[in-house]
């Protein structure tokens, strides 16, 4: 681990310290838990597709994972940061080429058949293998799934495959689906896609489009005692401004993910039965990412890329932008990562002078205007943070005399011009580190990705030192040496800009104090809530 | 001038030549570019001399803002007003003079963009086409043809009788000629009178596009500050409050100018 400073802004790097957080799940259960009641939390998306097992994101995940449940979940305390939902063991063999899993027992779906191995078997096959976002690299060289009884699944692997990256890629590429309902019929189409079935704490209920989103108590849930909760309301609240007064006048209890916009956390925290919590985010670090379009002549040289790098001051991004509340990043691992992390890599600390110098060599003069040349710069839409940063980074340019037309799109447009049809010079992304870097990290400047994948290198760059140490990485089983060469990974990148690494972020919960077990493991706001209780 | 004789009309003109001159002079009062960040962020109004109305989320200067906000508006305004104008007086004239199945087909269009509200149009239009300030300028003007047209339409029906054109006829002249040499010129200042109510409404539909982030992103506007100023509402109310003053005095000073054409029109009228 690289030295951390406990301040106030680095809150992503004090949580952590996955090993050290051993201690603080216990505290909370002085108070006897209440059952019963309603949580009304925002919702500020309300996904086309509802399914996890296909769309393995955090809107997606907010929802659904209350409802359909993965094999394992993050933990704070369990081993590996891990800890069981429908698996209750895990192995990976010494060849890298099986992981038997073993299953919980008794477990019901909520239209009342029981849950075996082949739900497991058809999800990895038939979902997560050809159909997920994250699942199509993950299990690229998935051959088989065995299931001996109705208690194991046994994952066959053509090829080698790191069991510590199936470890890690567990609470979010393995929603499991049931088999029943999705063997007929086209499943990226199913109806049971937004009305959800699985097997967790909380059923799927209603959705009313532009309103709310309601989910009920699983009674017959494996889980003892749990869920606590009767219901969970999510209500549509598209407008971020709009959840800090609903929390204040108690028609909402609790508003993840930041909607309640930064710049008010400082004056709702003053409120009386209002709490701001920065953790339970740790697992789904975001960052904040230019992405260059390498096909770019001026892009395409290092030196620019560098200037670009020096030009953006890090601090005043961090502290401006984000308020405090974000950590600047180095490279394509965040700081806040137990497992890979090095900050022994190229810095670009903020430098006018040498940006200017930089792109003095590498033959972009200033014309009579002061102006070097003119890019398209698409802040992505998803945040008010990304927008921020794309006025930030047009000043910024302009100051090193580069002159970036900004250009504003709705989320489909956006991912359309950026991932389809490259039609950007530079675009700002929210890209997620999901605790392993061959989950969505790797993705992003590994060559050879067909067009149209999000969050993916659409930026045309190519560099075979760096494809080939990522292929060598996939496929190392031993750890301690996967680990090595995900930190040369770093280095490279670090050195090489294929993009630059601004800033990582966490999100913030901001919870009704009587709203009890929140923010209790590193994916709190996306684990299913069994736990969560109100008390009244 | 009898332009300027009732009070309302005074004001809304000095309004106007006020904005005018400020919008005008903007590169002068305020030659840095508007958007460089000039100081801490969220300085509130009245606390620093070089900064009189303080700075946003990412310091930049509030009233460099506003002022250069004042030209994109104005400009949008008055784009958009000639625009809408000068398509609506065509259609008008051509539906009017014609007559018959070309005045069908072109009040039968009218009608249907006048069916759907303006605002949607806009919002549409900008959100297929991508938004750049001639985008946002055409998009307001598509939903505000239609009034000059119908005006126009009305007044070239009655003129198109008169002794002069049945002369332009007897002598020759073209038709189309006749339509806009010697009927449209007669037929614009009733359209004219217009321009104040599409001017107000477009500055105001221009806002309310920015709020909704739809606006030139390249530009200052004051509905992208106040969009901009929403999400700290509660902790720097300035920041939407301020533009928002900007607003109401710009369409409030269109409208009392507006007012003065038609009452100055209106009293030319009486005497002749």
């Amino acid at each position: 681990m690289p030295p951390l400073s406990l301040n106030r802004r680095s809150f992503i790097a004090g949580s952590s310290v996955l090993l050290a957080s051993t201690a603080l799940p216990t505290i909370g259960f002085a108070q006897a838990v209440q059952k019963g009641g309603r949580l009304i939390v925002a919702a500020d998306s309300e996904p086309r597709n509802l399914n996890p097992a296909i769309v393995a994101s955090n809107g997606v995940f907010f929802i659904a994972s209350k409802v359909i449940e993965p094999l394992a979940e993050a933990s704070y305390e369990g081993e590996d940061g891990l800890a069981p939902r429908l698996a209750t063991s895990w192995e990976g063999s010494d060849d890298g080429l099986s992981v038997t899993f073993k299953l919980r027992e008794n477990v019901k779906w909520h239209d009342g058949s029981a849950f075996s191995s082949n739900d497991v078997a058809f999800s990895a096959l038939n979902v997560w293998k050809p159909l997920q976002n994250l699942g199509r690299t993950i299990f690229k060289d998935l051959e088989a799934v065995e299931t001996p009884d109705a208690t194991t699944a046994i994952f066959r692997f053509s090829r080698p495959t790191p069991f510590q990256l199936i470890r890690n890629a567990l609470p979010v590429v393995s929603s499991v689906l049931p088999k029943h309902i999705y063997e007929t019929g086209d499943i990226a189409n199913n109806p049971a896609n937004i009305q959800l079935v699985g097997t967790g704490p909380f059923k799927f209920a209603e959705y009313k489009p532009g309103e709310y989103y309601r989910l009920t108590r699983n009674e017959d849930y494996w889980g003892d005692d749990t869920p606590y909760l009767d219901e969970i309301i999510y209500r549509v609240l598209p407008d971020r401004g709009a959840a800090a007064s609903a929390l204040e006048a108690e028609e909402i209890q609790l508003a993840a993910f930041s909607m309640v916009p930064l710049a008010d956390l400082d004056r709702i925290s003053k409120v009386e039965g209002i709490e701001v919590i920065s953790k339970g985010y740790e697992a789904l670090t975001y960052q904040l990412v230019v992405e260059i379009n390498h096909r770019r002549k001026e892009l395409a040289d290092l030196k620019v890329r560098q200037a670009i790098a020096h030009a953006i001051d890090r601090d005043f991004v961090v502290k401006t932008i984000f308020l405090g509340y974000a950590e600047t990043a180095t490279g394509p691992v965040p700081k806040n990562d137990p497992q890979f992390y090095t900050g022994d890599v190229a810095t670009y600390p903020f430098d006018v002078a040498k940006a200017n110098a930089l792109l003095d060599e590498a033959g972009y003069p200033r014309n009579a205007d002061g102006i070097r040349f003119s890019l398209k710069l698409l802040p992505a839409p998803y945040f008010n943070e990304t927008r921020q940063f794309g006025d930030y980074l047009r000043q910024a340019l302009a100051t090193v005399g580069i002159e970036a037309e900004l250009v504003n799109n709705d989320a489909a447009a956006h991912q359309k011009a950026v991932y389809t049809d490259h039609a950007f010079d530079l675009a700002i992304a929210p890209t997620v580190f999901r605790g392993d870097p061959a989950i969505s990290t790797t993705i992003l400047v590994q060559s050879g990705i067909p067009d149209g994948v999000p969050f993916s290198n659409q930026g045309g760059y190519k560099n075979t030192e760096l494809d080939a140490l990522i292929d060598k990485a996939a496929s190392e089983l031993d750890e301690t040496k996967r680990t090595e060469l995900y930190k040369e990974f770093q280095k490279l990148v670090a050195t090489d800009l294929p993009l630059i690494n601004v800033a990582d972020w966490g999100f913030i919960t901001v919870a009704r104090t009587s709203v009890k077990n929140v923010a209790n493991n590193p994916r709190w706001a996306v684990s299913n809530w069994a736990d969560t209780w109100i008390e009244t | 001038m009898t332009l300027l004789r009732t009070p309302t009309a005074l004001l809304g003109f000095t309004i106007l030549v006020v904005l005018a001159l400020i919008a005008l002079l903007a590169p002068l009062l305020f030659p840095a570019d508007p958007l460089a960040i000039a100081g801490p962020a969220l300085l509130r109004p009245f606390q620093d001399a070089s900064l009189p109305l303080g700075t946003d989320r990412l310091g930049r200067d509030v009233l460099a803002e506003l002022v250069h906000g004042a030209r994109t508006s104005l400009l949008v305004g008055l784009a958009a007003a000639a625009t809408s104008i000068i398509v609506g007086s065509v259609v008008g004239t051509l539906a009017g003079f014609i007559g018959g199945i070309v005045d069908e087909v072109l009040m039968r269009i009218t009608d249907a963009f006048q069916t759907v509200p303006g605002f949607l149009l806009a919002l549409a239009f900008v959100s297929v086409v991508g938004p750049s300030l001639p985008v946002v300028v055409l998009a307001i003007a598509l939903s505000a043809w239609t009034g000059p047209a119908r005006v126009a339409r009305a007044e070239v029906l009655s003129i198109r009788e008169r002794d002069y054109v049945a002369g332009a006829r007897a002598i020759g002249m073209h038709p189309l000629k006749i339509a806009f040499r010697e009927v449209l010129p007669n037929a614009l200042p009733p359209v004219l009178a217009l321009s104040s109510v599409i001017v107000a409404a477009a500055v105001l539909t221009e806002a309310a596009l920015s709020f909704l982030g739809l606006g030139d992103p390249n530009r200052i506007t004051w509905g992208g500050m106040i969009a901009e100023g929403r999400a700290v509402l509660r902790s720097a109310p300035y920041l939407s409050i301020i533009p928002g003053i900007a607003l109401v005095v710009t369409v409030l000073g269109v409208y009392l100018a507006g007012e003065g054409v038609v009452e100055a029109s209106a009293a030319r009228k009486v005497r002749a």
